[in-house]
């Protein structure tokens, strides 16, 4: 017990103010150091955004040509997924986790410090390509050999090395965390907290964990042959060699399915746990939302080659995988009408969180029926690989993931930091972000449907292909813009200290997270309540509240 | 919420007068006018699923925008709770049985549209025509061995069957009024076809990432009549082979004159008129101190190499003042 309030309270130079946050094994600390880095990384990808958007604006621009435009393509789909999505969700996790349960810290403090950090190498790692010989990766966020081969005419220099160290050390970090999570989850529940009274956000992260350990070794296998390929004279995928092609699709999209999942489960935890607070009900079928998470999880293992309906596959794959596409949608269907009879004759107040769950539902909804048409495969050999893709998934990964992660960040900020964000500020955040974001992104499936396919530097039609593209780049000024009101929003409420301090429970939410102080002390809790419902502080409150009467 | 009320109108004018546009010259609301049965029965499967998504986003993204009206707080304090619904089994079987057989229905009427779009026609007797994709062009071998350059050449009305290769990278060939794309992948064989239904040319583009110009590898189909495409491959096709190799090949990075672009200046390289140092450089590529030229005539025979060298020579080479230079 001795080295344990060591570890907590930390004496001597350790408890500087940044010596403290170095040697911090305190999951709180971890976790808002994975979001605060994931946020740096955001604004990083985001810029790269900008500067493609600024080329693709009206057409034959020389403002980003050629390779320039590939690298910035590759590092943004690379920063965006692998230093933005799965360490943001691994922060959110890693703060609440343990707190949701009404657990001290992690299962293993030491392992998680190293996770973080790992994550941070691996970051540094990618974006120091940008200085190696030859820049950095420049074969998409895919690399697909052989144009990710070390042939003069392919990716030669250092950039693709790099790119493959840095998803070597990012996925150590994610299996790492994803491990800590499981026995977390497992072993650390506060009495009384059975499965089915677990908070919904928990078991996206118990879900999220499990995908990581099965998904992460394929990609790990497929950029380690890629590795040897490059520097050891092996021909694993060098055709003239005996090499296949396409196997490195399969062990890259064995991953690459899952991992939206990865990224997208979470995101559904958190609006599973936002939604009931600001609608004053229960989520509505905890057991059909829960389950539904493990039935995603499980047939997003098998759906991996729906990526790849073009490559010629055969009607017998390409109609395995068209149904068990199809099949996905149904439990993720079942998720949006039960968020929505959550909603329905509830007590709608509508705070920021509230308004970005609301966006949240009606974007991920746009863009899980565009996936309709994709998983449809004769429909997607006109698709694929278009600009109508691009729209589809961002519709899912910025308009889904990251309008739920806005969401998150407004709900739990107060608990994390104690001060509540200004309100006005972040409903200015949404507006912006929203109509930016559906001018950037919505132009962006007509585009795909007139021609047009994605990962092109430039164009050469004037008419609708240059009016599109226009209202797409300007959208992206306006989203760019949005998040600046939110990078503002945190300056005026902690540096100029405008933002209102707050107790335990703002919300009067649900959940043992917010039976801690705000921010929690580094032992988290004095006590924790004995569990009897999956909405533990609700309970508190009333029978604090028949005690009063 | 009525200062709000004009930048709202203004945004609804300005998204109907795009859809208006767009909508007026079918600008992309649907895949491209398709002149290919493959390519029209796509469009049907696509208008199907279009009937049910838009349906399903109506009721879903309608209830919604209800529910945040109806139930919105009007002032009401946080404490007020909405009834405590824990759930309903039924409304979960049947908001779970529905879509599968929505989907059900999409995927039967996918399996059904499936042979029209995939097979050709069964009576037809296919025109067999190789598709090579090289960074960055596309090459086109015709039955009777002669080639083509980043235009195909086919007879309006004809079935034609492409075998689609690669030798370097991974492209897909695709030319949306033609039907979906087929990825040309080194070391595979792909097959895809079209009929053209009416004469025109038809464009389209590379549409895998395949290097620095994956933006300028554009193709053409040209459905003419059958006489003007047995001329075609008769003759023209041989006689232009030199002009379309240095304009669909070189010229994309030497520059159309060979003044250099990405690649370095060629027009008074000596190299460039000679056969045998050329033909060495274009079927090895070149590793040189400003970058790597890909070997882009890899699969070029004696004569093709020949005649780029004598279009080259007429049109395009300039002796150097002082001596050649070394590339």
């Amino acid at each position: 017990m001795a080295t344990r309030s060591e570890a907590v309270y930390p004496v001597g130079w350790k408890s500087g103010r940044v010596a403290s946050w170095l040697v911090t094994v305190d999951h709180k600390r971890i976790g808002i150091m994975y979001i605060a880095t994931s946020i740096f990384f955001f604004a990083l990808g985001g810029i790269l955004a900008l500067l493609m958007r600024a080329q693709l604006a009206t057409p034959g621009e020389h403002f980003l040509t050629k390779n320039s435009y590939n690298e910035v393509m590759t590092m943004h789909g690379t920063t965006m997924i692998f230093l933005v999505v799965v360490p943001i969700m691994a922060g959110f996790g890693n703060f609440l986790v343990p707190l949701m349960i009404g657990a001290r810290d992690m299962a293993f403090p030491r392992l998680n410090a190293l996770s973080y950090w790992l994550f941070l190498l691996g970051g540094l790692v990618l974006w120091l390509s940008w200085f190696s010989k030859g820049g950095t990766a420049h074969a998409g966020w895919w690399s697909y050999p052989t144009l990710s081969e070390a042939m003069p005419w392919a990716s030669p220099g250092h950039g693709q090395d790099y790119w493959i160290l840095a998803i070597h050390i990012l996925t150590l970090s994610s299996v790492l965390g994803a491990i800590n999570f499981i026995v977390t989850i497992h072993h650390m529940r506060t009495p009384g907290m059975t499965w089915m009274r677990m908070p919904l956000f928990v078991w996206a992260m118990e879900t999220y964990s499990i995908l990581l350990v099965v998904a992460m070794p394929a990609i790990s296998a497929a950029v380690t042959l890629l590795l040897l390929d490059r520097n050891f004279g092996t021909h694993f995928f060098i055709p003239g060699h005996g090499g296949s092609l396409l196997l490195y699709q399969h062990m890259f999209w064995f991953f690459g399915h899952p991992e939206v999942y990865i990224m997208v489960l979470p995101a559904f935890g958190m609006i599973s746990e936002i939604l009931p607070v600001f609608s004053r009900k229960p989520i509505f079928g905890y057991k059909a939302v829960a389950f539904s998470t493990l039935a995603i999880a499980f047939f997003s293992m098998l759906v991996w080659a729906h990526h790849m309906f073009t490559t010629g596959m055969g009607i017998g794959l390409d109609g395995f995988f068209m149904i068990s596409s199809m099949v996905i949608a149904v439990p993720t269907g079942i998720k949006i009408f039960n968020w929505l009879a959550t909603t329905w004759r509830g007590n709608l107040i509508f705070d920021s969180p509230l308004l970005f769950s609301f966006g949240f539902l009606a974007l991920f909804t746009f863009g899980g029926l565009t996936g309709i048409f994709l998983a449809a495969f004769p429909v997607d050999w006109q698709l694929n690989d278009s600009y109508f893709i691009v729209a589809h998934f961002h519709y899912v990964a910025f308009g889904g993931i990251v309008f739920a992660l806005f969401a998150g960040l407004y709900y739990w900020w107060p608990k994390m930091f104690g001060r509540m964000l200004d309100e006005r500020l972040a409903k200015l955040n949404f507006w912006l972000m929203f109509i930016g974001f559906n001018m950037t992104f919505l132009p962006m499936h007509m585009l795909g449907l007139l021609g047009m396919p994605r990962r092109v530097y430039t164009y050469h039609h004037g008419g609708l292909w240059e009016i599109y593209n226009s209202i797409s780049t300007a959208g992206g000024v306006l989203t760019a813009i949005g998040v600046a009101v939110f990078v503002a929003n945190i300056w005026i409420t902690h540096v100029l200290r405008k933002g209102a301090r707050v107790g335990n429970d703002p919300w009067l939410a649900d959940t043992l997270e917010w039976y801690a102080t705000s921010p929690p002390p580094p032992h988290n809790f004095d006590s924790v309540p004995y569990v009897t419902s999956a909405r533990p502080l609700r309970d508190l409150r009333r029978r604090l509240a028949e005690e009063a009467t | 919420m009525r200062r709000k009320l004009p930048i709202f109108v203004l945004a609804v004018v300005a998204a109907l007068a795009t859809a208006g546009i767009a909508a007026a010259t079918n600008g992309g609301l649907t895949p491209v006018q398709p002149e290919s049965p493959n390519a029209s029965h796509t469009l049907t499967a696509y208008y199907v699923i279009l009937g049910f998504t838009a349906a399903i986003f109506v009721l879903v993204e309608g209830l919604l925008v209800a529910f945040i009206w109806k139930y919105r707080s009007r002032g009401r304090a946080r404490t007020v709770e909405g009834p405590q619904v824990h759930g309903h089994s039924r409304l979960e079987v049947i908001w779970t049985v529905i879509p599968v057989l929505i989907l059900a229905v999409i995927g039967a009427v996918v399996f059904f549209q499936l042979p029209k779009i995939d097979s050709a026609p069964a009576s037809a007797n296919p025109i067999h025509i190789t598709v090579e994709g090289h960074q960055f062009y596309w090459q086109f071998d015709y039955p009777n061995k002669t080639r083509s350059i980043n235009t195909l050449y086919v007879p309006v009305g004809a079935v034609v069957d492409l075998k689609v290769v690669a030798t370097d990278v991974i492209h897909s060939w695709w030319i949306p009024a033609l039907g979906g794309k087929i990825q040309a992948i080194p070391g595979r064989v792909n097959h895809t076809w079209f009929m053209a239904e009416k004469a025109g040319t038809y464009e389209g583009q590379c549409a895998e990432l395949c290097g620095v110009y994956h933006a300028s590898m554009t193709a053409q189909v040209v459905a003419e009549s059958q006489s003007a495409y047995d001329a075609y491959i008769g003759s023209q096709a041989a006689a232009t082979i030199g002009k379309q190799e240095w304009s669909g090949v070189c010229a994309t990075c030497h520059g159309n004159l060979g003044q250099g672009g990405y690649g370095p200046n060629i027009a008074s390289n000596s190299l460039v008129i000679q056969v045998a140092g050329l033909e060495q450089i274009l079927r090895n590529g070149f590793n040189g101190p400003t970058g790597a030229m890909p070997p882009v005539g890899d699969t070029w025979n004696s004569t093709q190499i020949r005649a780029l060298v004598a279009y080259v020579k007429t049109n395009v080479y300039k002796a150097a003042p002082v001596g050649g230079t070394t590339p």
